[in-house]
C-alpha cells in the first residue's frame, strides 16, 4: 500500500484548503515572524504615506499607551493562566492604584514617586486581600469558570462604585507636570509621558527577567502551563498563588498610576482600559506573560498609528478590531508559545 | 460475506474487497499526527473488514487514542488517507463522519450529566425532524411521531442493557459502569455501521463488562456491525477479537489473529522489552 | 412626624413608579431571555447582548428618522440586521472556547457602541437620536382609548407601553419554554453539557449555536426597541457593557436554565436599581447612584458564593455541572 504524502484536500471545505497553502503553512508555524513581518510592512507603508516624523511621533504615544497595556496585561494573564480566573475586576485594580496615588500625591501633597510606590503597594495588598476573602475559598469549593467570572463582574461593580462613592465621579488630575516637553531627534514628547515610558519599560524588563531567570518566575510559568502537574511535582502552590496576586495587583496599580499621570483620575479609568488589556492578553496567548508584554506594546503602537489614518476618536475601536481578528485567525495568540486550544 | 451479489457492486466497493473476499469497511493509510514537537502517530496503516471485531492494542503512549481521534475527525490528521466504506473522510468534521455510520465512544465517558438518561438516549437517534426549528412550526405532526418512535426505541435499548429503571434519572448520578453501558446503548441508538470503542472495559466490573461483550457479539452476528476497540485488558482482546492491530510509538507494528500476534517478537518487545508472551499462558 | 433617617418610601405607593419599573423590568426580561437561551441552555457565553440591543434600536431609529421608513417596516428590518450581525460574529467565533467567545462578543458589542458614538451624521453621536416614535405614540393613544372605554379614567401615559412590553415578554418566554422541550431544545442542552458528545452523535453543533445566537439577537433587538420608545431618544451610553453585566445579574438571580425565573430576576433587579432612586437617603444623588451599583455587585458576589443556582435554579445544575 502506498502512503500518500500530502493529504488530499479536494473534499474539504475552503477554509481547510486555505490553511494548506505554503505561505499560510509557514505563517502557522512561525506566528511571531509572520506578525512581525506584517507590522513591518505596515510601518513601511505608513512611513511612505505620512513620513518618518509622524510615524515616530505617534509611535512614541503608542509606546506610552502600550506600556500601560503591557503592565496591566502581564498581571491579568498570570491570574488567568495560573488561577483560571477571567478577572473582570482587574481594570478596577488600575483605578484603585490611581486613586491611591491621588491620595498620596494630591490629598497629602507628597511627590509623585511616593504616590507610585503607595499605589503599587496598596493594590498588591488589595489583590492579596481578595484572594484570601474570595478567590481562595471559591477555588477550594471547586467553583466553576462561569461562577468565578460572574463573581469578578460583581467585584468590578463593587470596587468601581465604592471608589466613586468615596471620591465622587468628578475627573481629577495627579500633581504632575503636564507642560514641560522634551525634544530629541526632532520628536517632542511630554516630560511625564517620557517618565511613563521609562518607568513602564524598566518595570517590564525587570518582571520579564524575574519570570525568565528566577526560581519563582520559573515556578509561576510552570503553574501557568499545568497547575496540577506542578503541584504533584511538589511546588508550594499556595505561596506561588500569593506572589501571583502581589505581582498582578502591583503591576495593575502601577499601570493605573501611569495611565492617570498622562490622562486623568476618574472612576472609569480602569474599566475603559480593561478591554484593550484583554486584547493584549489574547494577542500574547493566555497565561503567557512575555506574550502579554509584547501584545500590550504592539497593541498600543497599532492603536496610536491608526490615528494617522482615521480620526482619533475611532482609535479604540481599532484595538477591538485587532482583537476580533486575532480571535478569528489564531485564538491561541501570536506572541506567545503556541498551544492547542 | 462472500455471496453472489459481488458482481452488483460499484467499482469502488469492489476495490475494497480483500483477498479472501471480505469487504474493507475502514482503510487507514499513512496517517501522521503531530503535536508541536511530538509525533503521536507516525504513518499508521491498517484495514478493518466489515462485520469483524478488531482490537487495537499497544503500550501507553503508542498513539491509539490519538489515531481514534484522527479517524473520527476530532483531530486533524497532518497526512494520510482514511476511507470509510470507500469514501475519503480524513479531516472531515465529526458530525459528518458520525452520520456516515461511524460512531465512537470516549475513554472518559461523555454521559450528558445534567440530562436524564432517556434524553441522553433520544438525542442519539438519527433523522429527527423535531431537531430542526423550522419543522417544529411547519411539520409538527411528523416531529411528534418520530419523537414517539424514538422514545420507544430508546426504552427498548435501555431495557436490553437493564438500565430502564434509571431512565428518568440525571445521567450524572449513574455509576461509572452504568455510564459506560449508557454510552454504548446511546451509540447504538445512532444506528451505526461501525462502532469505535475507546477502552470499553476500563473501570467497569466484570459482570457488566461481560454483558457489554455479549451485546457486541450479538450485534455483529445479527446486524453485521463492525467493531474496532482500544483495550488494555488482554483477556478481552485475545478472547473476543477476530483480529488484533498492535501499535507502538505511533506506528502499526503488527496485525493478525490474536494467537499470531501474541507470539510476534516485535509485539513482545514493544510491551515488555523481551521475555514472556503477551496475555495469558494457557 | 419625621420619618427615621429622613428616609421616605412615598414612591413605592406611586403607580407611575411601578409602571416605570415594570417597563424596565419587561424590557430587560426580553434582553435576558436571550442570555438564558445562550448560557443556560446552549452553553455559549454571550457577552455582546448590549450590542444586539444597540443594533436593534439604532437601526430602527436610523431607518425611521434618516431614511423616512415606516416605523412598522423598520422594526422587522432592524431585527434582520441584528440577526445578520449575530451570524457574522457567530460564524467565526462560535468554534472558540467559551471564554474566548465571551471576549469576542464583548469586543463586537463595543465596536457597535463606539460606531454609534462616532458616526455622528448617522446616529447623532453623543447628542442622541430622536423623533422615531410618532407611530408608537399613535398606537399608545389608541390603547389608552381602549382602556378608557373599558372604564379606567385617565390611565397612566406609560401604561400602554407597560402592557405591550410585558405581552411581548410573556409570549417570548412561553415560546422559548416550549421550544426548549422539543428535540431541538434537547440538542441545545446536549451542546451545553458536552459539545463533543453531541458532535460524535452526528449533530451539526455550529448550526444550533448560530440559531441560538440569532434568536438571542432578535430578543436583544426587541429589547432595544422598547428601550428606545421608553427613553424617547437613543444615546450610546445606554448600550455599555454595564447593561450586559446587569443582564447576567438578572440571569443568575432568577436562576440558570429557567425561563420563567428571568422575569422574576428582572423585576427584583430593577426594583433595586430604580427604587433606591426614590428613597430619600441623606446622601447626594450621585452617591445614591454608586450605592445602587454597589448593591448589584454585592448581590452578584453573594449569589455566586452561596446560591449559584439563583432563586429558581436547580441545585443539580450547579453540583453536577462544571
Amino acid at each position: 500500500m502506498e502512503a500518500r504524502s500530502v493529504p488530499s484536500v479536494a473534499h474539504l471545505p475552503l477554509r481547510e484548503r486555505l490553511r494548506e497553502l505554503p505561505a499560510v503553512r509557514w505563517a502557522r508555524f512561525h506566528p511571531e515572524s509572520a506578525a512581525a513581518g506584517v507590522i513591518g510592512v505596515l510601518v513601511l507603508v505608513l512611513i511612505v504615506a505620512y513620513g518618518v516624523h509622524d510615524v515616530a511621533q505617534t509611535g512614541l504615544n503608542g509606546l506610552s499607551l502600550g506600556s500601560v497595556y503591557a503592565l496591566g496585561a502581564v498581571g491579568l494573564t498570570l491570574v488567568y493562566g495560573i488561577l483560571k480566573l477571567v478577572n473582570f475586576a482587574h481594570g478596577d485594580f488600575l483605578t484603585f492604584g490611581a486613586y491611591m496615588a491621588f491620595l498620596v500625591n494630591v490629598t497629602w501633597g507628597a511627590p509623585l514617586v511616593l504616590g507610585i510606590v503607595f499605589g503599587i503597594a496598596a493594590t498588591a495588598a488589595l489583590g492579596v486581600a481578595f484572594e484570601r476573602i474570595m478567590w481562595g475559598p471559591m477555588r477550594t469549593r471547586k467553583a466553576g469558570l462561569l461562577q468565578l467570572l460572574l463573581m469578578s463582574i460583581g467585584l468590578a461593580f463593587l470596587l468601581q462604585n465604592t471608589i466613586q462613592f468615596i471620591w465622587g465621579s468628578q475627573i481629577r488630575r495627579l500633581d504632575v507636570n503636564v507642560i514641560d516637553t522634551v525634544e530629541f531627534l526632532g520628536l517632542r514628547i511630554g516630560r511625564t509621558d517620557l517618565i511613563v515610558i521609562a518607568v513602564g519599560f524598566v518595570t517590564l524588563l525587570s518582571i520579564g527577567a524575574m519570570l525568565k531567570y528566577s526560581l519563582l518566575g520559573k515556578r509561576m510559568r510552570a503553574l501557568s502551563d499545568n497547575f496540577d502537574l506542578a503541584e504533584t511535582a511538589g511546588v508550594d502552590t499556595s505561596r506561588i498563588v500569593l506572589y501571583t496576586w502581589i505581582f498582578a495587583g502591583g503591576l495593575a496599580g502601577l499601570a493605573g498610576v501611569l495611565a492617570a499621570a498622562v490622562t486623568d483620575v476618574k472612576p472609569q479609568l480602569g474599566f475603559e482600559l480593561l478591554l484593550p488589556i484583554f486584547a493584549a492578553v489574547i494577542l500574547g496567548g493566555i497565561g503567557d506573560a512575555f506574550g502579554a508584554l509584547a501584545g500590550g506594546i504592539v497593541l498600543g503602537l497599532v492603536i496610536e498609528w491608526s490615528t494617522l489614518v482615521i480620526e482619533p476618536r475611532w482609535k479604540i475601536s481599532v484595538g477591538f478590531a485587532v482583537l476580533i481578528l486575532v480571535l478569528f485567525i489564531r485564538p491561541q495568540g501570536i506572541f506567545g508559545r503556541a498551544r492547542a486550544i | 460475506m462472500s455471496d453472489g451479489t459481488a458482481h452488483l457492486e460499484t467499482p469502488r466497493a469492489e476495490a475494497r474487497r480483500t483477498a479472501n473476499g471480505e469487504r474493507r469497511i475502514l482503510e487507514v493509510e499513512g496517517v501522521v499526527k503531530r503535536f508541536g514537537g511530538i509525533l503521536a502517530v507516525d504513518g499508521a496503516a491498517f484495514d478493518v473488514a466489515e462485520g469483524s471485531v478488531t482490537a487495537l492494542i499497544g503500550p501507553n503512549g503508542a498513539g491509539k487514542t490519538t489515531l481514534f481521534n484522527v479517524i473520527t475527525g476530532f483531530y486533524r490528521g497532518d497526512r494520510g488517507s482514511i476511507r470509510f466504506q470507500g469514501r475519503e473522510i480524513v479531516r472531515r468534521p465529526p458530525p459528518v463522519i458520525a452520520r456516515l455510520g461511524m460512531v465512537r465512544t470516549f475513554q472518559i465517558t461523555k454521559a450528558l450529566a445534567r440530562m436524564p438518561v432517556i434524553d441522553n438516549m433520544m438525542l442519539a437517534a438519527p433523522n429527527q425532524p423535531g431537531e430542526q426549528l423550522v419543522n417544529l412550526i411547519v411539520r409538527p405532526g411528523a416531529a411528534r411521531r418520530r419523537e414517539r418512535e424514538v422514545r420507544e426505541r430508546a426504552g427498548e435499548l435501555l431495557a436490553l442493557f437493564q438500565l430502564e429503571r434509571l431512565r428518568d434519572e440525571y445521567a450524572g448520578v449513574l455509576s461509572g459502569g452504568q455510564r459506560k453501558l449508557l454510552e454504548f446503548a446511546r451509540a447504538l441508538m445512532a444506528e451505526p455501521q461501525m462502532l469505535l470503542l475507546d477502552e470499553p472495559m476500563a473501570g467497569i466490573n466484570p459482570t457488566l463488562g461481560a454483558r457489554l461483550l455479549e451485546h457486541m457479539h450479538t450485534l455483529r452476528e445479527e446486524r453485521g456491525m463492525t467493531f474496532l476497540f482500544v483495550e488494555h485488558d488482554m483477556e478481552v482482546v485475545m478472547g473476543h477479537s477476530d483480529r488484533v492491530i498492535v501499535m507502538a510509538e505511533g506506528k502499526v507494528i503488527a496485525s493478525g489473529p490474536p494467537a499470531e500476534v501474541r507470539r510476534d517478537r516485535r509485539v513482545i518487545d514493544a510491551y515488555l522489552g523481551g521475555g514472556a508472551t503477551v496475555g495469558n499462558q494457557a | 412626624m419625621t420619618p427615621p433617617l429622613g428616609i421616605t418610601f412615598e414612591a413605592f405607593t406611586d403607580f407611575g413608579f411601578w409602571t416605570s419599573v415594570g417597563i424596565l423590568a419587561g424590557t430587560y426580561t426580553l434582553f435576558t431571555l436571550g442570555l438564558q437561551l445562550n448560557v443556560g441552555f446552549t452553553g455559549i457565553v454571550n457577552f455582546g447582548q448590549a450590542g444586539f440591543m444597540a443594533i436593534g434600536a439604532y437601526t430602527m431609529g436610523i431607518l425611521v428618522v434618516k431614511a423616512d421608513w415606516s416605523f412598522w417596516l423598520a422594526l422587522p428590518a432592524a431585527v434582520l440586521v441584528a440577526i445578520a450581525f449575530g451570524l457574522l460574529i457567530g460564524l467565526p467565533s462560535l468554534r472558540l472556547r467559551a471564554d474566548y467567545f465571551a471576549i469576542a462578543t464583548i469586543a463586537a458589542a463595543e465596536i457597535v457602541r463606539i460606531t454609534a458614538q462616532n458616526a455622528r451624521e448617522l446616529t447623532g453621536g453623543n447628542q442622541g437620536l430622536f423623533g422615531f416614535d410618532d407611530s408608537w405614540n399613535d398606537l399608545s393613544n389608541t390603547i389608552e382609548g381602549w382602556l378608557e372605554s373599558a372604564g379606567w379614567s385617565n390611565p397612566e401615559t406609560l401604561f400602554p407601553l407597560f402592557l405591550v412590553v410585558w405581552a411581548t415578554a410573556l409570549v417570548a418566554t412561553a415560546l422559548l419554554h416550549f421550544a426548549q422541550r422539543s428535540p431541538w431544545g434537547r440538542v441545545l442542552r446536549a451542546i451545553r453539557e458536552d459539545e463533543d458528545a453531541a458532535r460524535a452523535l452526528g449533530k451539526n453543533t455550529l448550526v444550533y449555536k448560530l440559531q441560538s445566537l440569532a434568536i438571542s439577537a432578535t430578543l436583544g433587538a426587541l429589547a432595544g426597541f422598547f428601550l428606545a420608545i421608553n427613553l424617547n431618544f437613543l444615546n450610546p451610553e445606554e448600550f455599555e457593557p454595564l447593561f450586559t453585566f446587569i443582564g447576567y445579574a438578572i440571569l443568575v438571580l432568577g436562576g440558570l436554565a429557567n425561563y420563567w425565573g428571568v422575569a422574576f430576576g428582572a423585576v427584583i433587579m430593577w426594583t433595586i436599581l430604580e427604587g433606591t432612586r426614590f428613597i430619600d437617603l441623606p446622601i447626594s444623588a450621585e452617591r445614591e447612584a454608586s450605592v445602587r451599583f454597589m448593591i448589584v455587585g454585592l448581590v452578584l458576589i453573594l449569589l455566586m458564593a452561596f446560591r449559584p443556582q439563583g432563586v429558581f435554579g436547580k441545585k443539580e445544575e450547579m453540583v453536577l455541572g462544571e
